[in-house]
């Protein structure tokens, strides 16, 4: 029973909204799930450098890996600013090649060593414990951006531990997110397909699988919705899931309906969440708000010309 | 009349305080910032008239036995989920599994209501003035569906009894969910029934559907729609 939020400001004007929004949302969705609880948050830059978020490890001397982490992100890109938080090392990079390279070389540190997120806008905060606690760390109040998304988590058949979290970066692929409410019961088969050409899954979680499917169908060509749209046939089970991009925010719900997922929508933003009362959190009654049908897909395009609309207030730790 | 106000109360608390309004003989209690909070006003078996001032959560007037709740706002999941008797309207629309099994009573949704509506429901009157979505009706015993917008997959898939009344398309009827001839008693009931909320019926075209009946009783001639079903 997770709880999953999507946010998207389609003015383009209220950027330093987008913080306090997505805390009121995840907060009203908090008692769905206590586990673990994470936000997807896009800032577009106005410089072309990329935000990467690596955790080090799951114990252990997490200086020496930052340290190790910034050496050989060192020898491939230009480090532009570095800051670390026990086990969350944040990098703002400027680089060129291929992201996969990258990120392959920082997770040859160790097993444990994993890039949680790797983007142009998009930057990712998760952790174990509840929404509030996950604001206390990472001042999500003051996040700003275009457009989110965040989870709250109820475990039912993984572990509970960071990389367990959501929203899951779907590795490999720059800025793409997921966050998802429900079972992905094909999940093993495909994981199985999945590992026979040696995509390497980072979790025990049938989430996962979500936005390792979506990258491939947009490295194919596919647009986000298109990805989405056949993406309700390729998975089993119930699902509602969102998924973002740096320029698009969609939701899918499977084709029996068999998870909740709420949407309000105006002029103004759009708002999607697990239940009303996340709706309502921001919206009030003003906005009505309904049910997508089974099986149905949309997607929200950022507004044009958010590039250069960056705030970046010192006192949060995200964007 | 009276007021609660939900601010600030759990969901306990605010139940509790509706029955102690209602022993001690309120008839009319106006709800303040419902907030979209679940198992509002749920159980109630007394006549009494609720109004919700904003949208409801989850289950909200689920087991009720005779009240008349009005939400000016919209419904979450399993709205007046086994309904005895009473009447509940919501102005705007509705989640998943409205009026799913209501033994009687009517229940009105204003605007579009999602997924299962009227599911295994065994009596009463469901009326959803916009459009409703994938297997509605489905499994229904008796009573009443009267859809006035579009309806989705598998409308009425598998009912035993009851009659679903559709004005606009269905982009499927669900299995063993067959069309009926419409007569002058279809056309009264709809207008008696929905001229008081407002509805005109003869605006509208309606179709009749009930049960086919193959499903009652298993004949192995049938046994694709058996396998579909099942």
């Amino acid at each position: 029973m997770c709880g999953i939020v999507g946010y998207l400001d389609k003015t383009g004007k209220n950027s330093a909204r987008l913080g306090p929004t997505l805390l009121l949302m995840l907060t009203a969705l908090g008692r769905r799930g206590p586990d673990s609880a994470g936000v997807a948050i896009y800032a577009p830059r106005a410089d072309d450098a990329q935000v990467l978020r690596v955790k080090l490890g799951n114990g252990g001397d997490f200086a020496a890996r930052a340290a190790e982490v910034a050496r050989r992100v060192g020898a491939m890109a230009a480090i532009q600013d570095q800051s670390q938080d026990e086990e969350y090392l944040k990098l703002v990079i400027g680089f060129e090649g291929d992201p996969k390279r990258l990120q392959a070389q920082i997770e040859g540190i160790g097993p444990d060593v994993e890039v949680i997120s790797f983007g142009t806008a998009l930057d990712l905060v998760k952790q174990v414990g509840s929404p509030r606690a996950l604001d206390h760390r990472f001042h999500l109040e003051h996040a700003t951006g275009t457009h989110a998304i965040a989870h709250t988590r109820l475990s039912t058949e993984s572990r509970i531990d960071l990389s367990h979290s959501q929203p899951f970066w779907a590795h490999g692929s720059l800025d793409l997110a997921t966050v998802h409410n429900g079972h992905i019961t094909n999940y093993h088969k495909l994981r199985r397909l999945y590992e026979q050409r040696g995509v390497r899954f980072y979790t025990e979680n049938d989430s996962e699988i979500i936005g390792i499917y979506l990258a491939e169908m947009l490295a194919s060509g596919l647009s986000l919705e298109q990805a989405m749209r056949s993406s309700i046939k390729f998975f089993d089970g119930s699902f509602s899931y969102l998924a973002a991009t740096a320029n698009e925010l969609g939701f899918a719900k499977d084709p029996f309906s068999l998870k909740p997922l709420i949407v309000a929508e105006s002029d103004q933003f759009v708002a999607i969440a697990t239940e009303e009362v996340a709706l309502h959190a921001v919206a009030g009654e003003v906005v009505p708000t309904w049910e997508p049908p089974a099986g149905s897909v949309q997607c929200w395009p950022v507004p044009a010309g958010q590039a250069s609309a960056r705030v970046q207030p010192r006192s949060s730790a995200l964007a | 009349m009276t007021t609660i106000d939900c601010e600030g109360k759990s969901i306990r608390e605010i139940n509790t305080a509706l029955r102690a309004l209602i022993e001690a003989g309120e008839t009319e209690i106006r709800v303040l910032n419902p907030a979209a909070r679940h198992n509002l006003a749920v159980g109630l078996i007394q006549p009494v008239h609720l109004i919700f001032e904003g949208s409801v959560g989850y289950y909200c007037g689920g087991m009720g036995d005779e009240p008349v709740i009005d939400v000016h706002g919209s419904a979450g999941w399993g709205l007046a989920e086994g309904l005895m008797s009473g009447t509940v309207i919501v102005e705007r629309n509705a989640g998943n599994g409205a009026a799913a099994a209501i033994r009687g009573g009517t229940i009105v949704v204003r605007g579009d209501v999602s997924a299962r509506a009227g599911i295994s429901m065994k009596g009463g009157t469901v009326v959803v003035g916009g459009s409703v979505g994938y297997a509605t009706g489905f499994m229904m015993q008796k009573g009443t569906l009267i859809i006035l917008g579009d309806a989705g997959m598998a409308l009425g898939d598998s009912l035993y009894e009851g009659r679903i009344y559709l004005a606009g398309h269905a982009a499927e009827l669900g299995n063993d969910a067959v069309l009926a001839e419409m007569d002058a008693t279809d056309q009264q009931y709809l207008s008696e029934t929905l001229s008081p909320l407002g509805y005109e019926a003869a605006r509208y075209d309606f179709k009749k559907i009930v049960a086919g009946r193959k499903l009652w009783n298993f004949d192995k001639k049938d046994f694709e729609t058996w396998r579909v079903a099942l």
